[in-house]
């Protein structure tokens, strides 16, 4: 950390936590409702309302650690104080009353009704405010005294500003249902296939250059090629949407075609992370915990995004698998790959600095943390697919009724209970790491500032 | 005011001016940055092309101008009781309750009525939907909603089932068919809302069944059974048969 101001990203990456902490928690109580013969909290907290919480703090949390190694990443990469400590608490505290607000709101009903975008009109109004400060914020920290931007911190804040911007047609009331859903993609999936991935790529690509002593210009060459290519992608590829909510024949072919290509960024992202990854083993420190997240946010990205994503993005299988636990299973490993286990990354990159630059390879604990994780998301991912294959079979090819089907699918679900608890003890095995290693060390305990990479010329 | 706006236009300038300062650390270069915007806005340029183009054949495919305020009505609910969170709609949504695309083509007015106002009624065990305490015309909303929503073009999905889940008797395929067993039950299964069935051809005769089937105020005047004379002749006189043989 060589600017003070960095240290407001502690305040975000840690109020981040305990969101995540809470949204794994109410995971579980989701999973528990898919195996109750009877809910006995039916009339307090249906399955709908944790759904709602589970989905929102997902969001939320991410949200707060990625705006967070945002305002650490932009004063390092500009070499500058950021332009306002003020606006960023303001910006957090905002953020944080809406949040909590909007997820105490759905225990009592007050729910605007759409997945992922329950929060009431005014809370939604309050997002769009801080998000307002957030942009002011970054563009006049890059933009003042004539500070040169670099591609990554360029790129940064072209996902955040498409980030904010995609927000604003979540807001309106739509009579129309397929009207609705129309512009309700353009938040979703222009999010996680557009503005977060140009979010996730840069901020990568800060790690990589950082950690790995590979030169600037390579790695911010292949971010660029991975940028254009998740727009070239994404963008149309949000058709793979747009197959069966009463939009054109035409999207079947569209939609197919560019979304098939959407996981080539992604592989080329994998290739490129482990193959810099790689020559990081010849420098003397290194942060092999955060390296480790780093890479394996890299394959299950890849692995979740990429290859679920491809199985059943052409309309001849989406057709049967549309709507099923194969989506859940999706859900849960892309934004697990792509975006969670990035933040943690991240976190784990950036609290060692601000706390006073740790020089430690990772804790036992951390890595049993990751360990846990990762294997109980893999197993939690696989008992979803297996339930959704069996579902599709079942309620799709055979016809049968949908309840009775979940009867059949009842031991995957159970299955995927207990790997929800083995998460859950990873959760809080890496809280308790990351909270560690965000205690300020005294001053004796301080390791020196080093010295910044010297860049050599490609 | 004037230095924001400075920094604003040097903001503007930055992300599409190709004239930048070459140094060391430089921004973008020109080459790579006239690549990405170009693949960005021609990306851009073609879906929102196609998307005035869809919204503009959407208001046909969705039978928009039967969006009425009852239908309306009918959103606002679905939306103020965050039905979506437990229910896929368009297969959107939560996994937890069945898809509602097609239910009002599915189970018919008369099952939803009954249904929206005591969903408890209708599935006394297993999962369960709370109950709503909805209004009279709470309900007509919804079901007008799911109504408009039934007939939306969407392009064959859900795709018609390819296979039969199991040998059954003409009759049971029926009475399975029908949703017979969301109300009445037949050995332990089914609901608890209408009498128990499983002895039902030792109780009464088929001819009585029939009426039943046709007209059930005709045996009992309140009664809450829709009528199932819609049905063609030879499978009310095959689902007769299967209940007269319930003994």
């Amino acid at each position: 950390m060589r600017y003070k101001s960095q240290k407001v990203a502690r305040e975000y990456l840690l109020a981040a936590l305990p969101l995540f902490l809470l949204q794994v928690i109410f995971g579980i109580l989701g999973s528990i409702k898919y195996i109750w013969g009877y809910d006995p909290l039916l009339n307090i907290i249906p399955f709908n309302v944790a759904r709602a919480i589970h989905i929102n703090l997902l969001v939320f949390w991410l949200l707060l650690a990625l705006m967070g190694a945002t305002y650490y990443m932009v004063a390092e990469e500009i070499k500058t104080e950021i332009y306002s400590v003020k606006l960023a608490r303001l910006q957090l505290a905002i953020l944080l009353a809406s949040g909590v607000t909007a997820i105490v709101g759905y225990l009592f009903q007050w729910s605007f009704g759409l997945p992922f975008l329950e929060q009431p009109t005014v809370i939604k109004l309050a997002i769009v405010v801080a998000a307002l400060i957030f942009l002011a914020n970054v563009a006049l920290t890059m933009f003042t005294n004539h500070h040169t931007l670099t591609r990554t911190s360029a790129t940064l804040l072209g996902g955040m500003v498409m980030l904010s911007v995609m927000f604003l047609f979540g807001i309106p009331f739509v009579p129309n249902l397929s009207t609705q859903y129309y512009f309700w993609w353009w938040v979703i999936h222009l999010w996680v296939e557009g503005a977060w991935e140009l979010i996730a790529a840069s901020l990568v690509g800060w790690a990589l250059i950082k950690m790995t002593g590979v030169s600037r210009q390579r790695i911010e060459g292949w971010v660029f090629a991975e940028v254009c290519l998740v727009l070239l992608t994404g963008i149309i590829g949000t058709g793979h949407h747009y197959y069966w909510i009463g939009t054109p024949h035409y999207w079947l072919w569209w939609g197919a075609i560019f979304s098939a290509a959407e996981p080539i960024p992604i592989m080329m992202m994998l290739v490129d992370t482990v193959r810099y990854m790689l020559k990081a083993r010849t420098l003397s420190i290194v942060n092999t915990l955060g390296l480790a997240w780093l890479g394996a946010s890299a394959f299950v990205h890849f692995m979740g995004a990429g290859v679920w994503g491809f199985g059943q993005t052409l309309p001849q299988i989406n057709r049967w698998t549309h709507g099923t636990q194969i989506t859940a299973s999706h859900g849960h490993f892309a934004f697990w790959g792509a975006y969670g286990m990035l933040a943690i990354a991240l976190m784990y990159i950036i609290l060692p600095e601000i706390s006073g630059h740790r020089t430690e390879q990772g804790s036992k604990l951390g890595f049993i943390a990751f360990v846990s994780l990762n294997f109980s998301m893999i197993f939690l991912v696989m008992a979803l697919l297996i339930a959704g294959i069996v579902q599709v079979y079942l309620q799709r090819i055979m016809g049968m009724d949908f309840l009775e089907v979940q009867n059949y699918l009842r031991i995957w679900f159970e299955v995927r209970l207990v790997t929800g608890c083995i998460f859950f003890v990873g959760t809080v095995l890496v809280l308790w790491d990351l909270f560690r290693l965000a205690r300020p060390l005294a001053a004796g305990e301080r390791a020196p500032e080093p010295e910044p990479v010297a860049v050599p010329v490609a | 005011m004037a230095r924001l706006w400075l920094r604003l236009c040097r903001a503007v300038t930055l992300v599409t001016d190709t004239d930048l300062p070459v140094g060391p650390t430089c921004a973008i270069m020109p080459t790579t940055r006239t690549i990405l915007w170009t693949t960005t806005l021609l990306s851009a340029f073609v879906f929102l092309g196609m998307s005035v183009d869809s919204l503009h054949k959407m208001g046909a495919r969705t039978h928009a101008d039967q969006i009425s305020a009852q239908v309306v009505e009918g959103k606002r609910l679905w939306q103020h009781y965050d039905c979506n969170d437990c229910h896929t709609i368009l297969g959107i949504g939560g996994y937890y309750a069945p898809d509602v695309t097609k239910s009002y083509e599915i189970r018919g007015d008369a099952w939803l009525r009954q249904f929206l106002r005591e969903p408890g009624k209708m599935y006394s065990t297993g999962r369960q939907m709370p109950n709503f305490h909805l209004t009279d015309a709470q309900v007509g909303s919804l079901v007008a909603y799911l109504q408009w929503v039934s007939a939306v073009d969407t392009n064959g999905w859900p795709p018609a089932p390819e296979g039969v889940a199991r040998e059954q008797s003409p009759g049971t395929k029926i009475f399975l068919a029908q949703h017979c067993n969301t109300c009445h039950s037949i050995q332990g299964s089914g609901g608890t809302l209408a009498p128990d069935l499983t002895h039902e051809g030792s109780r009464q005769t088929k001819d009585w069944i029939l009426v039943q089937i046709n007209d059930p105020r005709s045996h009992k005047p309140d009664s809450i059974m829709p009528s199932f004379k819609q049905l063609p002749d030879s499978d009310k006189v095959e689902l007769a048969d299967y209940l007269a043989s319930l003994k």
